[in-house]
């Protein structure tokens, strides 16, 4: 990632942060929640180069570790996070078209997001972290894929569009 | 064959896992540094959530109170405002009588077992997707509020104070997968501890295997050493279900919460328990049933002609 590059994805997260803390949890969602941060963040991941894929999931991670409602301990959704952009950029990304069409755009945002919260459960769960009843997990998971889907409308298209803001014209 | 470029971005990867991991262990060994980065973000958030709040709360009922208007028509449309404006009022007329009567409600509880209490509202929820189980209130450390106090809502226990900046606070709810209180059934002395399990019912495991309780019984909590972090006698629940299995080293059930959770919007922060145990005095009493008519009917023979 380039480093003039870095300003503006710490900014775009941090307001991304602010809304989700302060306006997304104000709603209640008819079906568990919706976490628009982690949305965006897969939904900007798998349009990024690998190198600044991982940086941006190191720096996403650190700004939702700041979340002073989370239980978890300081450091685990940048370790999430981290090991989602790679996998996503690496992997996942290879094995799609140069050109994402909007259908893919969803169904990798929303099974990436789910993928990203179980492995947030198992490695807290490793740590020592009270993970609550099956039932309430899989409301959580599905309720959160629910919306993402349903929602994707609204953040896919912002993600792309805020994305190419920072990238520079050569990467364009 | 893995090229330079993918080798470097392994690299990186590799790296900043380790950091991650390097800064969860700092947690975990509790580093100061990163419990206070958690509540300067809370110090910050908190203005701009209480904003937020006071915009959402009776907005997100009006739209939905306004969703089912007629069509626009010249000749209405003025009608239509007034409407809405009469509707908007209503709406926040009804938000505020419904923090009122919740206020009350806390205050008989709080004043029943004599409680000192500082009343606060909920101005947010805790991160969604975090599968934890939390609210934020207006009140803090100035308003007397510390870590670990009690705080209740009309109808019970909603959970305890988890952290405290100087304007806000922190409640782990007590449906929290990690919320642990120690209970004792109402009328009796046993005791168990009940389990917070993430959504509305909770669990329940009594201490002994020959612990008498039954569907219906309530449950108070049992109190902590220094009223921290629970005050005794205070209403958790109701058990629904028993589970009578032969064999087993202690009696297990499911319990429901006297308060709804979802829909909190004034609770009480107990700051002190003034008269000690209050006993069984908070126990909610049983909806009085409305008496039945019965009319009995008794055939008269028919004259004989």
């Amino acid at each position: 990632m380039e480093i003039n590059r870095l300003p503006k994805v710490i900014l775009i997260f941090l307001t991304l942060f602010l809304i989700q803390e302060a306006l997304i949890s104000q709603i209640n969602f008819l079906v568990a929640g919706f976490s628009l941060y982690l949305a965006f963040f897969m939904a900007w991941v798998i349009q990024d180069q690998r190198n600044s894929a991982v940086v941006t999931g190191f720096i996403a991670g650190l700004i939702l570790d700041l979340s002073p409602t989370l239980e978890a301990p300081f450091g685990l959704w940048t370790l999430v996070l981290t090991s989602m952009s790679y996998l996503l950029a690496s992997n996942v990304r290879a094995a799609l078209d140069a050109e994402l069409s909007p259908l893919v755009m969803l169904s990798v945002t929303v099974l990436a997001s789910s993928f990203a919260l179980i492995l947030f459960l198992l490695i807290g769960a490793i740590l020592g972290q009270e993970v609550g009843s099956a039932s309430y997990l899989t409301r959580s998971i599905a309720g959160n894929a629910l919306w993402g889907a349903l929602l994707s409308p609204l953040y896919i298209p912002l993600a792309m569009k805020l994305h190419k803001v920072t990238l520079t014209s050569r990467q364009r | 064959m893995a090229t330079r470029g993918s080798n470097r971005s392994r690299l990186l990867w590799v790296s900043l896992l380790v950091t991650s991991l390097f800064i969860i262990t700092l947690d975990l060994r509790g580093v100061s540094l990163l419990s206070s980065l958690r509540s300067g973000t809370q110090s910050a958030l908190a203005p701009v959530e209480r904003l937020a709040n006071n915009f959402f709360s009776p907005v997100g009922d009006f739209f939905s109170e306004v969703g089912n208007l007629g069509r626009s028509k010249a000749k209405i449309e003025k009608l239509e405002e007034e409407n809405q404006e009469l509707k908007s009022q209503v709406i926040l007329n009804e938000n505020t009588l419904a923090q009122l009567e919740s206020l009350k409600g806390v205050l008989d509880l709080a004043g029943k077992a004599r409680y000192k209490t500082v009343s606060a509202r909920v101005i947010s929820k805790g991160g969604t997707g975090t599968f934890s189980e939390t609210i934020v209130l207006d009140i803090g450390s100035d308003s007397g509020v510390r870590r670990d106090m009690t705080v209740i809502a009309a109808g019970g226990l909603v959970g305890v104070v988890k952290s405290t900046t100087a304007s806000s606070s922190i409640v782990l709810l007590m449906n929290d997968p990690s919320f642990r209180i120690g209970v004792r059934v109402a009328g009796k002395q046993d005791m168990g501890i009940l389990l917070g399990q993430g959504d509305k019912s909770y669990s329940l495991q009594m201490l002994s295997a020959t612990s008498a309780i039954s569907v219906g019984d309530v449950l108070l909590a049992r109190g902590s050493s220094g009223d921290k972090p629970f005050v005794p006698g205070v209403p958790v629940g109701r058990i629904s279900y028993v589970e009578n299995t032969v064999g087993q080293l202690t009696k297990e059930g499911r319990v429901n919460g006297f308060v709804d959770l979802n829909s909190l919007s004034v609770v009480s922060v107990v700051l002190s328990a003034v008269a000690g145990d209050p006993g069984d005095a908070l126990v909610p009493k049983a909806p009085r049933p409305a008496p039945t008519v019965t009319v009995f009917v008794t055939p008269s023979p028919t004259p004989k002609e």
